[in-house]
């Protein structure tokens, strides 16, 4: 008589909605986590060969642009990406730009003879810095082509697309997601474990040898707990039939659209673009 | 319940390779369709072993050879692979957070069945009515790692029933939580129990709450052997002392009413649930009048060993939550003191404000003399040890003996006397033909007991435990429990944060009860956990005290928290 069985019931309508909600996201979050890794990733690779200020700074502005456009962003988030990404080349232009070698530089180049500071017989000149600024472009540009993906997609949707579009096998991408979780744990457990040594009154020292004993005493602990912790949740993934098929259920299906086509044509299209410029101004 | 059994257990025996031993050694039984089983055992007895060969996972995943046959639905379980078998069989384990491989709620339930390749409409109907079983579905977007303990183990429950296996197989499944957390368990354990669609096998050391649910208990002895299986009833109330022999826990009512037969009350049949011990006492006309609680007399005036005043703990910056609130609290020298509280409530955090494990909080902490934020490793180590809940975190030598080495080293104590003081200690704490054992190798007490001696062997007269029990079975827990009993008596201050509070009551002179970072009380014993301190800080009074606290004809006994308070068998005027 105690039939209290919430069950028998079908599905609930209201869920086959889950994996889209209502509220319409901003573009990036809508394409194929393929397509916005796609798109950039040869940008990527190429910018690394590029040695002008120009293109950098072209694709550094363009991917402030598209994230600011296409991706939703906290305040702080872009506040962030607008003041940090110019302090920051200017900054790390600076520093990269110091440690230029003057003799490689072409006396010719633009801002050879403008002195920017002078000590001594030692003189950074205009030229080095922008040497600085243009390595310090490429970081950024290549930083923020990155975070296309990265801050527009979720782990779980990236692994979706990768076993379902490009038939990655999905026990790499399940393990891959497991070991994501065990980051923060791993980190916990890190502070405990120096919290531990620390009370023991254990590595009082400093300096380099100091910090490499204090790493393997705390490596040890930590792979034990780790391998501990790996073998559970392996054995609780065997037992809910993790592997049981080729293939698993898909609850949410990852499409290949139109609209993902369209998005990386038109980034490669407007990159070879940029790159075209670049070597037209810098062949000047 | 003619059918065939779901599972047949033929002359199991499982030898680990690593182990000299079969454990369990020979095991056969029958579990059938709506059967709520409990699997008891001392500790070392294979009871783990022989719930991880119900789904296969013994031998398929764990290097260990298997002997009999475990027929799952019929299925040889060395010719089926794990995720066949696991058709039938769901299983939930000891560690919450070792279970979970997914990022949301829903995805997690829905982990079992899409690996089955069920369709998309059903795994979503399965995944709702799990969550909705164990309430928590209304949370289902969340991220697991923001539900409390209790809430992690009921979604790895909802996450094992969507598989739609007939049998539930449960090791410890409430070892890693709080009462609160084990409330909720069961909660969730009791009504598919009496739904009556699953086979459940429980293994469990907190007979307390499994009591009521289970129906069928089968117990192995300390070499795996099976020796009893019957009603849980039956065996509970007329096998007790042979339990007991064995090294099986029983629930606390029981132990009272065995302690209580024994002093010569007449108490039959014995109580298995407080109410039932309630009910007994209290259908006796004249009970002895109860033992005082020696802890509750004032202590003769012993020096203060510690004195917090007015502390106060944030974690994580300034923008951090305050998790100790303006504490003040003597402990005495000599005093054995529990910490108790919900999860949250700042027992940790003041332990290790204490302890000086957390830099300079806000008010002072004064240990025999000493700020414990301001002095340095060594000094501290000599006044207060402190042991923390995972014993292996702690070290760092590469043999037992150099481990306590090492903190005697660090105090610049030269060599002639290291050597007697470490022998010394490897006695005290039972370790000497471990001496050059690795500690990571040590068995989970003796790495216990060795930090213990770790945390002493400089000198400390005070010794601070966070969680000491946490994960342990009862008969672990009870005996590092009496070795910290054994050291206050030898005059060491022992504080412990605990969730056991039957533990408390057994081994602790003072409680100290917190929550939301303040601290509501500070007493004896037996008139905190009988009073109400314990409500208004959201616990449950342990066992004991909630059998005699409803006692309607004995107001007397209404203080009784503790075991030692009960009449003894030398007669009840003793």
């Amino acid at each position: 008589m105690t039939a209290t069985t919430t069950g028998a019931r079908p599905a609930a309508s209201d869920l086959v909605a889950a994996g889209e909600p209502a509220v319409r996201r901003p573009f990036l979050h809508r394409l194929n986590p393929i397509a916005k890794l796609a798109a950039p990733l040869p940008v990527m690779i190429a910018l690394l060969f590029t040695r002008d200020v120009l293109t950098p700074l072209l694709f550094t502005v363009g991917a402030l642009a598209l994230l600011l456009l296409g991706a939703r962003l906290s305040g702080r988030a872009i506040a962030a990406l607008l003041i940090g990404t110019p302090a920051g080349v200017a900054l790390i232009g600076f520093t990269l730009g110091v440690w230029v070698d003057r003799a490689r530089i072409d006396p010719a180049a633009v801002g050879a003879d403008v002195v920017l500071v002078e000590v001594g017989d030692w003189r950074f000149t205009l030229a080095a810095y922008l040497v600085g600024v243009a390595t310090a472009l490429r970081i950024a540009a290549i930083l923020l082509l990155s975070l296309v993906v990265g801050l527009t997609t979720t782990g779980p949707e990236l692994v979706r697309a990768l076993v379902q579009n490009l038939r990655v096998p999905y026990r790499v991408g399940f393990t891959a997601l497991a070991a994501l979780r065990f980051v923060p744990r791993f980190r916990r457990e890190l502070d405990l474990i120096r919290a531990a040594h620390r009370v023991r009154g254990l590595h009082r020292g400093r300096g380099p040898v100091a910090a490499l004993r204090r790493m393997v005493s705390y490596a040890i602990p930590l792979l034990a707990s780790s391998v501990r912790h790996a073998e559970r949740v392996a054995l609780a993934m065997d037992a809910r039939a993790f592997g049981a098929h080729p293939i698993r259920t898909e609850r949410v299906i990852s499409r290949w659209r139109a609209r993902d086509t369209v998005f990386v044509v038109l980034f490669w299209a407007a990159s070879v673009a940029v790159f075209w410029w670049g070597l037209a101004v810098a062949s000047r | 319940m003619t059918a065939a059994p779901l599972l047949e257990l033929d002359a199991v025996r499982i030898r680990h390779r690593d182990a000299g031993r079969a454990t369990p050694d020979g095991v056969s039984l029958d579990i059938r369709a709506g059967e709520v089983v409990l699997l008891l055992g001392p500790s070392g007895c294979g009871k783990s072993s022989l719930a991880l060969a119900l789904d296969g996972l013994v031998p398929h995943a764990i290097a260990a050879d298997l002997e009999g046959t475990v027929r799952v639905d019929g299925r040889d379980s060395r010719r089926h692979p794990v995720a066949e078998l696991s058709e039938t069989v769901a299983m939930v384990f000891q560690d919450p957070d070792a279970q979970v491989v997914t990022g949301t709620l829903l995805d997690e339930v829905a982990f079992g069945p899409e690996n089955r390749l069920a369709p998309v409409g059903e795994v979503l109907g399965r995944a709702e009515r799990a969550l909705k079983l164990v309430g928590l579905w209304d949370r289902r977007d969340d991220n697991p790692d923001v539900l409390s303990g209790g809430g992690r183990q009921r979604l790895a429950i909802a996450a094992a029933l969507p598989l739609a296996a007939p049998v539930l197989v449960l090791d410890e499944p409430t070892a890693n939580l709080d009462p609160a957390g084990i409330d909720e368990v069961y909660a969730v354990l009791r009504e598919l129990a009496n739904e009556r669609e699953h086979a459940i096998v429980l293994i469990e050391h907190n007979l307390d709450s499994a009591v009521d649910i289970v129906d069928r208990v089968v117990v192995l002895d300390a070499t795996g052997r099976l020796v009893i299986d019957g009603p849980a009833r039956q065996v509970l109330q007329e096998r007790a002392a042979e339990l007991l022999e064995l090294g099986v826990w029983l629930p606390v009512s029981t132990l009272a009413g065995l302690r209580l037969r024994e002093a010569g009350v007449a108490i039959d049949p014995l109580p298995l649930t407080p109410a039932e011990l309630a009910e007994a006492l209290d259908s006796i006309d004249e009970l002895p009048t109860p033992v005082g609680d020696p802890a509750a007399e004032p202590s003769a005036a012993s020096a203060a060993a510690i004195t917090v005043r007015d502390l106060s703990v944030q974690r994580g910056g300034r923008r951090g939550p305050v998790v100790v609130d303006g504490v003040d609290l003597d402990v005495a020298s000599g005093d054995f003191l529990a910490i108790i509280g919900t999860n949250g409530a700042g027992k940790t955090s003041l332990l290790q404000a204490i302890a000086g494990v957390i830099p300079a909080p806000r008010g002072s902490v004064d240990v025999l003399g000493m700020d414990p934020s301001r002095a340095d490793a060594r000094e501290r180590a000599r006044r207060i040890g402190f042991v923390f809940q995972n014993p292996e975190h702690q070290f760092v030598a590469d043999t037992v003996a150099g481990e306590l080495e090492l903190s005697l080293r660090l105090q610049g104590i030269d060599e002639p006397e290291r050597r007697g003081e470490v022998d010394r200690m490897l006695r005290r704490f039972g370790l000497e033909q471990h001496r050059d054992r690795h500690p990571f190798l040590l068995s989970g007490g003796e790495k216990r007991r060795l930090s213990v001696g770790t945390a002493l062997v400089a000198g400390a007269p005070v010794l601070a435990l966070d969680e000491p029990t946490f994960g342990q079975d009862r008969a672990r827990a009870s005996e590092l429990l009496a070795m910290l009993r054994d050291l206050n008596e030898e005059g060491t201050t022992v504080l412990v944060v605990t969730h056991d509070l039957q533990l408390v009551a057994d081994y602790a002179d003072r409680v100290a009860v917190m929550q939301e970072g303040r601290l509501l009380g500070v007493g004896p014993t037996a008139e905190v956990l009988g009073g109400p301190l314990i409500e208004a800080g959201g616990l449950r009074h342990p066992p004991l005290a909630r059998a005699t606290r409803s006692l309607a004809r004995h107001p007397e006994w209404h203080a009784v928290a503790r075991m030692s308070q009960l009449p003894s068998p030398g007669g009840a005027a003793a």
